[in-house]
């Protein structure tokens, strides 16, 4: 387990998000409004960064590019989008966020490469 | 030669001439390939080659500025084959029920001045052309190599004639050589109709058109399609157009007609960032309203909490478009109600 600092609560404001390097590995913080998200900072879809095209609004993320949208609560894809959120898990301790970073989460081309380069075969 | 194309959702293939993209093969095959603009400058058509020849057309496209060409990654709009090929594509692909995009020769005539640097021009198409209100096509002059984006202005069913907004920007290569043409009749080549942000009155809902400069053209359609059809007899419309002053403002005439035919069910606001609105309506069309500001905080202030059943269109500069899209889902609008293609 890796569970590191990444700031104080009261850092990133309600339905906002704030990009931190932790140890060299960027992470965007988003805060939700019922919880808190450690994720890459940028989109799945095209690599847009998100602290700027994000926008969150009760409690869902949409990236303002290209309208990809995911429930922060569930992490439910929504609307058109078609790749999930990679998050790290994160946990509120002493007034501070932590996030269980074991190692730089990255989105691939596509999926199938990653999860099971059969999958076209 | 034939392209066979790998997708989340199964495998497709398709034949391309060596002198036709990728994207374009395809879209006229009747499958929905990823796309915005398709002329080189988004990069949703991004595609990875994993066999065969290619060549890429415009190999400094802002488009292609994210890909990993050393892994074979290329855009598809740019890329024509030059063996058969086997590509990969990151989204679901199927076939498509809409207008299938083909390649038409036309003539360009009667460009004539809006205002100082808008330009209104027909193209006469040697096939006519089925396409829905907000749709696009990409013109190719044969001498001057690269596609350019225009959307109709007008709406009709087998078009022979479309018309669309020219807007001269500095440096804007396509935009000089064509103002420079004046009167001559100019050859083109036209791929379409291309793009989704498409109104369909069956969906049954308000419209709300939010437009900077010469993104009104693809909203004139949609408005000539929803006067004519009916739809403002059943359904609001808000339109809000952007220029920098009243005299930048064109097509006014147009506008005051559809407010007319609509028998005010229809709302037009024309913002001005440039300059102060001295007259609350427009001084020779009363029906349309004059405000100050940029269009989007005009349209933000005026549409708060009315955005109900509501289906939003958005159009023009790229900072313009982002600018409106936040403030709408800030605003509750959901995505599945905002319309728009992304030129960049």
């Amino acid at each position: 387990m890796a569970w590191k600092r990444i700031c104080g609560a009261d850092e990133v404001p309600e339905n906002t998000a704030k990009k931190f390097d932790i140890d060299g590995i960027p992470i965007l913080l988003v805060n939700y409004g019922e919880g808190y998200r450690a994720i890459p900072p940028i989109c799945p879809h095209m690599e847009e960064p998100l602290e700027q095209s994000g926008v969150i609004v009760r409690c869902v993320l949409t990236c303002t590019k290209h309208l990809w949208s995911w429930d922060l609560k569930t992490l439910e894809m929504k609307g058109e989008t078609e790749k999930p959120l990679k998050v790290y898990d994160v946990k509120h301790e002493n007034g501070s966020i932590l996030a269980n970073i074991e190692e730089e989460l990255a989105y691939e081309f596509d999926d199938a490469e990653e999860e099971d380069d059969d999958f076209f075969k | 030669m034939k392209i066979t194309v790998e997708s989340k959702s199964g495998s497709c293939a398709f034949q391309c001439g060596g002198n036709e993209t990728i994207l374009y093969a395809g879209l006229r095959e009747g499958l929905n390939l990823p796309y915005e603009c398709a002329t080189g400058t988004c990069g949703t058509c991004r595609a990875r080659v994993m066999s065969g020849e290619v060549e890429m057309r415009w190999k400094d496209a802002p488009g292609a500025k994210k890909l990993k060409p050393d892994k074979g990654d290329v855009l598809m709009c740019q890329t024509r084959p030059i063996s058969d090929c086997l590509l990969r594509v990151p989204s679901d692909i199927a076939a498509t029920d809409g207008n299938r995009p083909t390649s038409r020769r036309g003539v360009i005539r009667d460009i004539r001045k809006l205002t100082n640097d808008v330009a209104h021009f027909d193209l006469y198409l040697t096939e006519p052309m089925d396409f829905e209100a907000g749709q696009f096509v990409v013109l190719e002059a044969d001498d001057l190599p690269g596609g350019r984006a225009y959307s109709m202005v007008n709406f009709d069913n087998s078009a022979a004639k479309v018309a669309f907004v020219l807007k001269r920007k500095p440096g804007g290569g396509f935009s000089d050589w064509l103002f420079a043409r004046g009167k001559d009749e100019v050859q083109v080549e036209v791929f379409g109709p291309l793009g989704k942000a498409v109104f369909r009155p069956e969906e049954a809902k308000n419209i709300v058109c939010i437009a900077g400069g010469s993104g009104i053209a693809g909203m004139m359609s949609i408005l000539e399609h929803g006067t004519r059809s009916g739809h403002f007899e059943k359904y609001k419309g808000a339109v809000f157009f952007g220029v920098r002053t009243l005299s930048d403002a064109f097509y006014v005439e147009t506008l005051a007609r559809y407010v007319t035919a609509s028998n005010s069910k229809l709302h037009v606001t024309i913002a001005l960032s440039h300059e102060e609105a001295k007259t609350p309506t427009h001084p020779n069309y009363p029906t349309l309203r004059l405000a100050s500001g940029m269009v989007h905080d005009v349209a933000a202030e005026t549409m708060k909490g009315r955005y109900e059943n509501a289906v939003v269109y958005v159009a023009g500069p790229p900072v313009m478009v982002d600018i409106t899209i936040r403030a709408l889902i800030m605003g509750g609008v959901a995505t599945s109600d905002i319309r728009y293609d992304k030129f960049s």
